[in-house]
């Protein structure tokens, strides 16, 4: 794994049964690099894009995160290595409709020790990055589909992850909202240096990125 | 656990919340309520002894006079000697004892029902002090009687009238109200147990059916430690023998019938099935809440929430829950038992404590102390309740949490 190497994943495959979504795969990720999987639906992206965050273990391969190798890591390991260095966008958004904006933005932060103040000062500062700071009292119901994914965003970021993995996080918006979040993602990787994986099953998007991988039938074809 | 992430969770999802709370406060409120009543049942039969001072009551039964004239025994009553008065005094348990002498007087004109007693004993038919309406009660040393006041009204006997029982005469000195007195052991006269042993020993039909001695009784009224009341009652009967009648709260238990009143397996059965149908209750809608959850917590568990962190919330949701529905099930309890209270129920007397010869007018009615039930709810009951409460909610939240959170967040999350 070469210095700037934030994420590498070697020779993975994840069988269901008989079923193998994923068939050998091997690919990196650099610090700070905006990569896009592409491909059209049922084809294994999200299932990579598991493997490689660490919510699934694959059946075969190695993935290595910022340095750590995470297979072999136990559940909770894995948890913990997430609330420290990985980030998620949902194309559902995702938020927990109890909670108000800011909360849903703290939620990985409940586990921590730290005061309510510090959470909601974290969370504020980045709805405020978002453009939300008015919003941060109101639950999901009474956000609009961009508010929410702009929630879903801070909530990745309220970590400081070295690396953000969106799962069609447009796929739910229409497109001047879609094109706004995307302004947003493009922003955190070259402003804030943040190293984003998404994927996506539209070849418009991938152009925005800095390397574009597609996939068919669980394999990289390029 | 997170504070603000539970109040959030029960405050919004109302339905879910108070479907728990609900559910489980009507398992809780039938625990309670079961428990009260029982309670109830058995500090009712504890009435009519407690009413004369006593836990239990002997007496010896015997043989049924052959000549129905002077003074005689009641069968239900005859000797109990000095001596094994004396044996039951000594018994580990016994705090104190109280005799009285029951006889029935049949004079030429008059049937009498004679009550001697002991004029300071705290624990017995003296107790009647309190239930003097007219006069006064009687002195040391003097040869005076009580006068039942319904049978004074009946036969137009007075105050200082002078009366006749087994060609003895007795100044009338006060009128004592039978229907405010305890139902066992009431008589028309009440007389210084000394005069009632004279009467007894002077009798030749009482001799014949069983042979009295002064300082024989023929009623023990006897305080014992609650605990130990059952195995003095079995204990005293080795004593008296096999015609021994000992009455205690249980005997009255038991005469009272109910369910409640028959066992304590009944009420024990009860409260388990009221355990166990809150358990399933609380169980069921809380497997049915988590399971609703089941996205939010692959959620969770994606952005770093360890199966601990996922239990430990979701077993503070569900004791906080659980407690609440605690709380509600002891209020809907109270009320229940509020109601409950007003309820009536007659302890009946058994005639052989109470023995009017049946051929008197009323003899053959059955003496019943009625009461209100006292239906309470005990500090140690609610304090269980709240507390099996919160164990139901650690349990149920602790179970369910463990096994949602082995949930994997990509199951979840993939079917978006």
């Amino acid at each position: 794994m070469s210095k700037s190497m934030i994420l590498s994943g070697t020779d993975l495959s994840k069988k269901y049964g008989n079923l193998e979504v994923v068939k050998g795969v091997s690919l990196a990720v650099d610090a700070g690099e905006f990569v896009c999987l592409v491909g059209k639906s049922g084809c294994g992206k999200t299932t990579l894009l598991s493997l490689l965050s660490g919510l699934e273990k694959p059946s075969h391969g190695k993935v290595n995160l910022d340095g750590r190798e995470i297979t072999a890591s136990s559940e909770d390991e894995l948890a913990l290595f997430r609330r420290e260095n990985v980030g998620f966008i949902f194309q559902s958004f995702n938020l927990i409709p109890t909670l108000s904006a800011w909360e849903n933005v703290a939620l990985p932060l409940f586990p921590l020790k730290m005061t309510s103040e510090e959470r909601r000062r974290r969370a504020t500062e980045l709805l405020g990055k978002m453009e939300l700071g008015h919003r941060s009292e109101h639950l999901p119901s009474a956000l609009s589909g961009g508010e929410k994914q702009r929630v879903a965003i801070a909530r990745a970021l309220v970590n400081n992850p070295k690396i953000i993995f969106a799962d069609e996080p447009i796929g739910n918006l229409d497109s001047t909202t879609g094109d706004a979040i995307m302004g947003i993602l493009n922003r955190l990787h070259t402003e804030e240096g943040v190293a984003i994986l998404m994927v996506t099953h539209e070849d418009e998007l991938a152009k925005t990125a800095n390397r574009l991988i597609r996939m068919k039938d669980g394999e990289i074809m390029s | 656990m997170n504070l603000r992430y539970m109040t959030r969770e029960l405050y919004y999802q109302k339905r879910r919340t108070l479907t728990s709370i609900l559910g489980l406060s009507i398992g809780i409120a039938l625990l309670i309520i079961l428990n009260s009543l029982s309670l109830a049942y058995r500090q009712a039969a504890h009435v009519p002894l407690q009413e004369i001072g006593a836990d239990i009551t002997v007496q010896r039964s015997g043989d049924v006079p052959k000549d129905l004239t002077g003074a005689v025994f009641p069968c239900s009553a005859v000797t109990i000697r000095k001596e094994e008065v004396e044996k039951i005094q000594k018994l580990p348990g016994v705090r104190g004892i109280g005799t009285g002498l029951l006889l029935w007087v049949f004079d030429p004109n008059r049937a009498w029902i004679v009550l001697g007693i002991e004029k300071e004993n705290s624990i017995g038919p003296s107790l009647l002090r309190s239930s003097i309406t007219e006069g006064r009660f009687l002195e040391d040393g003097k040869p005076e009687a009580l006068v039942e006041q319904a049978y004074a009204r009946q036969f137009g006997i007075k105050l200082n009238d002078t009366i006749s029982v087994a060609d003895k005469k007795f100044p009338v000195v006060g009128y004592v109200d039978a229907s405010r007195a305890a139902k066992i052991a009431i008589a028309n006269v009440y007389l210084p147990l000394k005069e009632a042993e004279e009467l007894a020993a002077s009798s030749k039909e009482l001799q014949s059916v069983s042979p009295y001695a002064p300082g024989d009784v023929n009623l023990l009224f006897i305080k014992a430690d609650q605990e130990k009341i059952t195995g003095l009652a079995s204990e005293m009967k080795g004593i008296l023998g096999n015609k021994a009648a000992v009455a205690t709260p249980d005997s009255f238990l038991k005469l009272l019938g109910s369910l409640f009143a028959l066992s304590d397996k009944f009420t024990l059965a009860a409260s388990l099935i009221a355990i166990i149908v809150a358990v399933l209750i609380a169980f069921k809608t809380m497997a049915g809440n988590i399971a609703e959850r089941a996205r939010e917590i692959g959620v969770l568990k994606a952005v770093g929430w360890t199966n601990r962190n996922v239990v430990s919330q979701l077993m503070s949701e569900s004791v906080i829950q659980c407690f609440l529905a605690g709380i509600l099930g002891l209020l809907i309890a109270l009320v229940a038992s509020f109601g409950l209270s007003f309820m009536k129920v007659n302890i009946p007397i058994p005639w052989e404590m109470s023995p009017t010869p049946h051929f008197l007018p009323g003899g053959g009615d059955q003496i019943f102390k009625t009461l209100q039930l006292p239906v309470h709810v005990p500090w140690t009951l609610a304090s269980f309740a709240i507390l099996l409460s919160i164990i139901i909610g650690g349990m149920t939240g602790g179970l369910l949490g463990r096994h949602i959170s082995k949930i994997k967040p990509s199951e979840v999350l993939r079917h978006e």
